[in-house]
């Protein structure tokens, strides 16, 4: 006997909720229930003793937060950096997938040695720049010893800013690479052949009609390389710390050393949920707007 | 003149890959030269090749285990990859099939990647000091899980989706039920999305570091936070020769997979971008 087209469909439906279970409950657990614990702290007097029986205290955390010149300075470190390696990365990014193309077309292996950055953990080439950089082992300082009879430094208060941004250019330039490669690739070619009637030169095509086309890729990858950029540790913090005189604390870097290296948890917390309701109000009105464009 | 442009690509491809890839082949240079030609010659250039440093790496057992870290972080690494897959991949089917979770919870999962984790680190590393998860691989796979899942969920959906759903009709038609068809007609179409999604995990799983850094101490500490030990413990200064074999080791084993699957790797790292 048939089951009745409504019974099968709540039936179903309950279904399919059952299938998305596990993976929604490890979520709530895992990231649900530290948002919470989030929330509860951060209006909360804590310590490392009382860690487990927070007594509330109002927003004094959030005020400490925001009344430290460290908070925002870290603030600003991670938007400069975020901002100039986004643009950095995908004006590279974009010349080289352009330029290569005729290249990789034909040899689409050539893409794996550009790809190999991406593949090397972030801490390990922060790491690497150590040795590349060190004064009597890395072979930058020596050569241009060699050459030119200075080597400036690198890791100080000034530059430490610019030599952590090239080293994170470098890194991720080749994911813009192939984004926008395969962006590139996909324009179809009846399109450049239409330019090409109307009597437009190689520029003219290139500007007038596959840029605009790949413009929201661009503009995905652009976004991508900016949160990554904004929320970085890893390279920063085993390349430097915190650098001298706190000069490239991130906005990761200032929460990871005030809750383990202060021991200023109240704090550290306060920092993570302001940090919290900016990125998913970046995120929602980026969702919100992705569902309008297709409504 | 086309000779001459194409002279000219090669020239450029050739120093973007040197220059992408410096710091890996400086480390790679260093880690074959022995420590008495590394203080007259910091040079690219390798006079005498040798493999002492390798040799030294090998044998250290006693302070900075090299084996400990590289069986944490394929341990955490594995749980991470493995585990986000099977959670993803039902809800994947799900997503994919069921006209659910279309609006909110598929755009919230796959946009956690523009989230900094940082800000889920503080209370996470509080629930692992109750539940006794701190400084253990599984707990690390645990949160290695949490990292792998966006992406492995945005893969497994758009995989699934482009799977004729006449195959699933014709199987319930046969009286499959739902777990059924996932399982023998959905599973195998989709085993090369499957495939990507964990060499993909895997890869970023063994390139984490904060949480590494945050949630070990002695018993789980991933290959990316024992490297940097060998920049800082060793009283005489840092032995460059063997922190060059150590790190060159421990980037071995994601650049080979990276390097095998490149393709599938490219087309993850874009799919996210391009259909998020």
């Amino acid at each position: 006997m048939p089951a009745s087209p409504a019974t099968t469909s709540a039936a179903q439906r309950l279904e399919w909720r059952l299938l998305a279970s596990p993976l929604l409950i490890f979520l709530l657990l895992f990231l649900g229930l530290p948002t919470l614990v989030d929330l509860v702290y951060s209006v909360s007097q804590v310590d490392f003793e009382t860690l487990r029986s927070p007594a509330l205290s109002g927003f004094s955390n959030y005020l400490d937060v925001l009344s430290d010149p460290g908070f925002w300075e870290a603030a600003w470190f991670s938007l400069r950096f975020g901002l100039v390696t986004a643009i950095a990365e995908c004006l590279l990014g974009l010349i080289l997938a352009i330029f290569l193309a005729p290249l990789l077309a034909k040899r689409s292996w050539l893409m794996a040695p550009l790809m190999l950055p991406l593949m090397v953990a972030p801490a390990m080439i922060g790491l690497m720049y150590r040795l590349v950089l060190n004064e009597f082992v890395g072979p930058v300082p020596n050569y241009l010893f060699a050459w030119f009879g200075d080597s400036p430094a690198f890791l100080d208060a000034d530059t430490a800013f610019w030599t952590l941004c090239v080293v994170e250019t470098l890194q991720w330039t080749p994911f813009a690479l192939l984004l926008f490669y395969a962006a590139y690739r996909s324009i179809p070619d009846e399109v450049r052949q239409a330019a090409a009637v109307d009597g437009a030169g190689a520029w003219q095509t290139l500007l007038r009609v596959e840029l605009p086309l790949m413009a929201p890729t661009i503009g995905v990858g652009a976004f991508i390389r900016f949160i990554d950029g904004f929320r970085v540790f890893d390279n920063v913090y085993t390349l430097v710390g915190s650098g001298p005189g706190g000069s490239t604390t991130s906005m990761s870097i200032y929460i990871y050393e005030a809750f383990f290296k202060n021991g200023e948890i109240g704090k550290a917390i306060a920092a993570s949920v302001i940090l919290f309701i900016a990125s998913f109000g970046v995120l929602f009105g980026l969702i919100g707007t992705a569902r309008r464009r297709t409504a | 003149m086309g000779r001459l442009l194409t002279a000219l690509r090669w020239i450029v491809y050739v120093t973007a890959v040197v220059a992408l890839n410096f710091p890996v082949i400086v480390t790679l240079v260093t880690s074959l030269k022995s420590a008495g030609e590394l203080s007259v010659n910091p040079g690219l250039w390798i006079n005498q090749p040798t493999f002492e440093n390798y040799l030294g790496v090998l044998q250290i057992t006693d302070r900075l285990n090299i084996y400990a870290y590289l069986g944490n972080s394929l341990v955490a690494s594995l749980i991470g990859s493995l585990l986000a897959i099977l959670l993803a991949f039902p809800a994947a089917y799900a997503i994919a099939r069921g006209e659910f979770g279309q609006r909110f919870i598929l755009p919230t999962i796959v946009n956690l990647r523009a989230v900094p984790l940082i800000i889920f680190a503080i209370p996470i590393y509080m629930m692992f000091q109750v539940l006794g998860l701190l400084d253990t691989q599984f707990g690390l796979g645990l949160i290695l899980t949490i990292v792998n899942v966006p992406l492995a969920l945005i893969i497994l959906v758009n995989a699934i989706a482009d799977v004729p759903i006449e195959l699933d009709e014709a199987a319930r038609i046969d009286g499959a039920s739902t777990l059924q068809i996932m399982w023998r007609i959905i599973r195998p179409v989709a085993r090369s999305a499957l495939t990507t999604a964990a060499i993909f995990g895997f890869i970023t799983a063994w390139n984490e570091f904060l949480f590494g850094l945050m949630l070990t101490t002695n018993n789980a500490v991933p290959v990316t936070v024992g490297a940097s030990f060998f920049f800082a413990a060793s009283g005489g200064g840092v032995q460059w020769g063997l922190a060059s074999a150590v790190m060159i080791v421990g980037a071995l084993p994601p650049a080979i997979l990276g390097l095998l699957a490149y393709r599938q790797i490219g087309g993850s790292l874009t799919a996210g971008a391009v259909k998020g």
